[in-house]
C-alpha cells in the first residue's frame, strides 16, 4: 500500500481519491474476514526483532504429520534440559507415553555421553552435535541410537533450544553384530580345521603312514611328506602325477593299481596292496593303498583322497604265521599218518613173513602179494598229498574247482585224521566256481576237520558238502558257494559259539590246539569276500559253513607239471648198462632188482664222486640212474649237471622222495625226476624217455 | 515456476506483476499458488510476472509491503496496487478485487 492519506482541509476529495479509498477499504475488510473465516495461514505481526510470523494450527498439519510419521525419533529441548516435545516414534524408543516424557529432564532418556553433547551445544557455540548415544528406556534396558543435535535460535526474545533427531541402531547394530559373530565363528572354524589336520598328519606320520589327495582333473596329487617317503624319495617330488606314480609300481601290479583307481571313480572306495620297486635302493616293498572318492554336485568324481602304507613286514609276518599255522596243522596229523603207515608196514611185514615162510599155494601168494601192492598205493597217495599240502605256498587267490580241490585232499583226510572217523562228501553237481587261495583253502579245510576229529573223540562222521545260495540274507547278497564241514561230535554251547572266530580261544588244554584255527577261517572266509559262520548245540555237532563268493571266471589249466611222467607207452625189455648211484644199501639192492627186471645190467656206486670215477674209468654206461639225496659234497642235480658237462650224450634219470627243493632246478636243467615211490611201468617210461632225449 | 522476463514489455502491453506470499508448503499455500498459475495461463495470455514468497524463510519480505496475513497475492502494476488475502479459489473475487478486467 503507499503511504496512509490524510486530506487536509482545504482539499476536496477526489472521484479517484474516492474509488481509491473504496478500495482500500475494501481490501482491509476482505483481510479481516479472511482472518476471522479462518482462510488464512498464518498472521505476520511487526515485532521489535523484525516481523513474526505466526502460524495458525491447522497450517501446521504437513510438518507435523512429517516429524510424527519419520522413522526417527525428534525432540525439542529447552536450556534447563526438560524436554518441550518428542514424536511418538521417540516415545517408541523410550517406551513410555509422549505425556511423560515432555516436561521431563532430558538426562532421564539419553546416557551420560548424551547429556555432554547437548550441554556443549547448549553453552557453547557449537552449532551442531552427533554421535551414537544410548537411549535410556523406561524398563531400564538400554537401545543404542544414532543422535543429531542442532541448536535453534526461535527468536531474539526466547533462548535457543536444541533440536535433536535420534535413529535407532538396533536393527542396524544388530545386524553388524550378527555379521561379526558370523566372521568371528568362521575364523575359528578354520582354525579349528587347520588343528585337525595338523593332528591328522601327526597321528599318520607316526603309524607311518603317508597322505595322499588325487585331483581327478588334472591329475595331479597333493601329499604329505611321509607319502613320498614310502615310495623312497628323500622330501617331496614335484610334480607328482598318477601316472608317475605307477612307474614305480612292478609291471604285474601296475596295471591292477591303475584298474583300481580306474573302478573307485563309481565304486567310491579303493583298497588294494601291490608291489613297488623303492626309488633309493630298489627294494621290492609292498604297499597298502586305501582311499575315498569325493563327487561335485553333478555327481561327478572330482577328488580321490587316502593313505598309503608299507606292508612289507606285515606280509612277512603273516607270511610266517600261516607257514607256523601250516607246520601245526601237519603236526596235529602226524599221529594218524603214523599210526596209518604202521598199518601198511604191518601189512608188507605180515605179507613178508608169509611169503618167508614158503607160503605154496599160488592163489593165496597172489592175494598177498595183492594186499601189499594195495598198501604201496595207500601209501604213495597219503606220502603224495601231505608232500603237497606242505610244500604248496601262498598264491593269489585263483579260481577253483571246490569238488576237486577237496576230493584232493580227501584221501589224506581220512588216512591222517584217525581210524574211527569217517569222512564223507557230497557236491551239487553244478557247483559254481569260487575264487580263492588254494593252499589257504586247504589249510581251513584241514583245521576244520582237525576239530571236527578233535569234537568226535570215539569216533564219528565228518561230512563236507558243496551247494549253490543265492541272496542267502541281507549280509549275504548275490550267488554264494556254501562249503558245510559238519560233525558228529560234542557240540558248542552258547558261550563257546561266541568267541569261537575269537584269535586264541581255545576249549582244547594247553599244547592241544592254537586256537587260531577257526579265526583263520574266519579271515579267509572274509579275504574271499564272503563269510563264516557256525551251527552248533551241545550234543548235536557242529556244523561250519563257509559262504564263498561265485566267480565267473575260468579255471586256469593246471600247468603241465614237469617232473610227472606219463604212462605213455610200454615198450619191449630194454638192454643196457645203468650205472645206479644210491647211497642206501637196502634201497640200492631192491633198485637193482626192478632195474634188473627191465633187462639192464647194473652196477652200483654209493657217491657221486664214485658214479665220476665209473665213467672215467672207461665202463660203458647207458645210463645213470641216480638218488637226488646223497652225502657228500654233490648232490644228484650237481651229478648229473657233471655228467652232462662230461658226457652229453648220457642219459641220467634222477629219483627222489622228496622232490620239492630239487624240482625247479631240475625243471631249469631239463633233468627228469622220477619220485617215489615208482612203479615199474613208472621207470620203463623214465628210462626210455631219457635215452630218447639223447638220441 | 513463474516466467520470468529480463526485460518489462512497457509498450502498449500491459504486463502483470504479481507477488504472492505464502506461509511455507500448506495446502493453502498450494492451492494458491496453482490458481495463480491457472489465472495466469487463463487470463493473462502471457503478460505476467510472478514471484512466490515464503514468509517463513524470508519474513522481513512483509513489511515493506505491510503483509499481515498469508497467503496474500499484491499485484504490484500496472498501476493501482492491489491486494488479496486468500487461497485464490474464487476467480471472479480474484480479477475483480485485482482489477484485472475479464478478457
Amino acid at each position: 500500500m503507499g503511504a496512509s492519506f490524510v486530506p487536509s482541509d482545504s482539499e476536496t476529495l477526489s472521484q479517484t481519491s474516492i474509488m481509491d479509498l473504496r478500495h482500500r477499504l475494501r481490501e482491509a475488510e476482505d483481510t479481516l474476514a479472511a482472518i476471522r473465516d479462518g482462510e488464512v495461514d498464518a498472521v505476520v505481526v511487526r515485532g521489535s526483532a523484525g516481523q513474526q510470523v505466526y502460524t495458525l494450527e491447522s497450517a501446521d498439519r504437513p510438518y507435523r504429520a512429517l516429524i510424527e510419521q519419520m522413522q526417527d525419533g525428534a525432540i525439542t529441548i529447552a536450556t534447563d534440559g526438560s524436554v518441550l516435545y518428542c514424536n511418538q516414534r521417540f516415545a517408541l524408543m523410550v517406551g513410555v507415553g509422549a505425556e511423560r516424557i515432555m516436561g521431563a529432564h532430558l538426562s532421564q532418556f539419553l546416557s551420560l555421553d548424551a547429556m555432554r553433547a547437548w550441554e556443549d551445544l547448549n553453552q557453547g557455540d557449537v552449532r551442531d552435535r552427533a554421535g551414537e548415544f544410548a537411549v535410556l528406556r523406561f524398563d531400564g534396558s538400554e537401545t543404542l541410537a544414532s543422535v543429531s543435535f542442532a541448536k535453534v535460535a526461535l527468536d531474539d526474545l526466547s533462548e535457543p533450544i536444541v533440536c535433536g533427531v535420534v535413529s535407532d541402531l538396533t536393527a542396524t547394530h544388530r545386524r553388524s553384530h550378527e555379521l561379526r559373530v558370523t566372521n568371528l565363528r568362521l575364523a575359528q572354524e578354520i582354525e579349528e580345521r587347520h588343528r585337525a589336520e595338523g593332528s591328522l598328519q601327526l597321528a599318520l606320520d607316526a603309524a607311518g603312514m603317508g597322505s595322499w589327495d588325487l585331483d581327478l582333473a588334472s591329475g595331479h596329487a597333493h601329499r604329505s611328506q611321509r607319502h613320498d617317503e614310502i615310495f623312497g624319495h628323500r622330501g617331496l617330488v614335484e610334480p607328482w602325477r598318477l601316472d608317475q606314480a605307477l612307474a614305480q609300481f612292478v609291471p604285474d601290479d601296475a596295471a591292477r593299481v591303475a584298474l583300481a583307481f580306474e573302478e573307485a571313480r563309481t565304486s567310491g572306495v579303493i583298497e588294494i596292496e601291490a608291489r613297488i620297486t623303492r626309488a633309493h635302493d630298489a627294494q621290492l616293498r609292498w604297499l597298502r593303498i586305501t582311499g575315498r572318492t569325493f563327487y561335485d554336485a553333478d555327481g561327478r568324481p572330482s577328488r580321490i583322497a587316502g593313505v598309503v602304507a608299507d606292508i612289507t613286514e606285515r606280509r612277512a609276518v603273516e607270511e610266517r604265521l600261516r607257514q607256523a599255522q601250516k607246520i601245526e596243522a601237519i603236526g596235529q596229523l602226524t599221529g594218524g599218518v603214523a599210526h596209518d603207515f604202521n598199518n601198511l608196514l604191518q601189512i608188507f611185514s605180515g605179507g613178508l613173513q608169509l611169503l618167508e615162510k614158503g607160503e605154496e599155494e599160488p592163489s593165496r601168494r597172489l592175494r598177498i602179494l595183492k594186499g601189499m601192492r594195495q598198501a604201496v598205493d595207500r601209501g604213495s597217495g597219503l606220502s603224495r598229498q601231505l608232500l603237497a599240502f606242505s610244500r604248496r605256498q601262498s598264491l593269489h587267490p585263483e579260481p577253483i574247482d571246490l569238488e576237486r580241490q577237496i576230493n584232493n585232499m580227501r584221501e589224506m583226510l581220512e588216512r591222517s585224521l584217525r581210524g574211527d572217523v569217517l569222512v564223507t562228501t557230497w557236491f551239487a553237481a553244478d557247483l559254481w566256481r569260487v575264487e580263492a587261495d588254494p593252499g589257504e583253502l586247504e589249510l581251513v579245510v584241514l583245521n576244520l576237520a582237525v576239530n571236527a576229529r578233535d569234537a568226535m573223540p570215539d569216533g564219528g562222521t565228518i561230512t563236507i558238502t558243496g551247494q549253490n545260495v543265492t541272496n542267502v540274507d541281507e549280509s549275504l547278497q548275490g550267488d554264494f558257494v556254501r562249503l558245510d564241514i559238519a560233525d558228529t561230535g560234542i557240540g558248542m554251547s552258547a558261550e563257546v559259539l561266541a568267541h569261537a572266530f575269537e584269535p586264541f580261544f581255545t576249549t582244547k588244554e594247553v599244547g592241544k590246539g592254537s586256537g587260531l584255527g577257526l579265526a583263520q577261517t574266519h579271515g579267509f572266509a572274509k579275504a574271499s569276500g564272503g563269510s563264516a559262520r557256525i551251527l552248533s548245540s551241545p550234543g548235536e555237532g557242529a556244523t561250519i559253513s563257509l559262504y564263498l563268493p561265485r566267480t565267473q571266471k575260468a579255471i586256469a589249466p593246471p600247468a603241465a607239471p614237469p617232473i610227472e611222467l606219463s604212462h605213455a607207452h610200454q615198450s619191449a625189455r630194454s638192454t643196457g648198462h645203468v650205472l645206479l648211484v644210491e647211497d642206501d644199501d637196502e634201497v640200492a639192492a631192491l633198485t637193482a632188482e626192478l632195474v634188473a627186471e627191465l633187462g639192464y645190467v647194473i652196477t652200483r656206486v654209493a657217491t657221486a664222486d664214485a658214479a665220476l670215477g665209473a665213467l672215467a674209468n672207461g665202463r660203458l654206461i647207458d645210463l645213470v640212474f641216480s638218488d637226488v639225496m646223497m652225502p657228500g659234497t654233490m648232490n644228484g642235480i650237481e651229478l648229473a649237471l657233471e655228467v652232462r658237462r662230461r658226457r652229453p650224450d648220457l642219459p641220467v634219470v634222477l629219483t627222489s622222495g622228496y622232490a620239492d627243493a630239487a624240482k625247479r632246478a631240475a625243471h631249469r636243467e631239463d633233468i627228469r625226476i622220477l619220485r617215489k615211490p615208482y612203479s615199474l611201468g613208472e621207470l620203463r617210461t623214465a628210462f626210455d624217455s631219457a635215452q630218447m632225449a639223447r638220441l | 515456476m513463474a516466467p520470468k522476463s529480463s526485460d518489462v514489455d512497457v509498450d502498449d502491453v500491459q504486463v502483470y506483476r504479481f507477488k504472492l506470499f505464502v506461509s511455507g508448503s500448506t495446502p493453502r499455500s498450494a492451492r494458491a499458488i496453482g490458481n495463480l498459475r491457472k489465472i495466469c495461463q487463463d487470463c493473462l495470455d502471457g503478460r505476467y510476472t510472478y514471484e512466490v514468497i515464503d514468509v517463513y524463510q524470508n519474513p522481513e519480505a512483509t513489511g515493506l509491503l505491510q503483509i499481515i496475513a498469508t497467503p496474500t497475492l499484491v499485484k504490484l502494476s500496472p498501476e493501482p496496487p492491489r491486494r488479496i488475502v486468500g487461497d485464490l479459489s474464487d476467480r471472479r473475487r480474484v480479477l475483480s478485487g485485482l482489477s484485472i478486467p475479464w478478457t
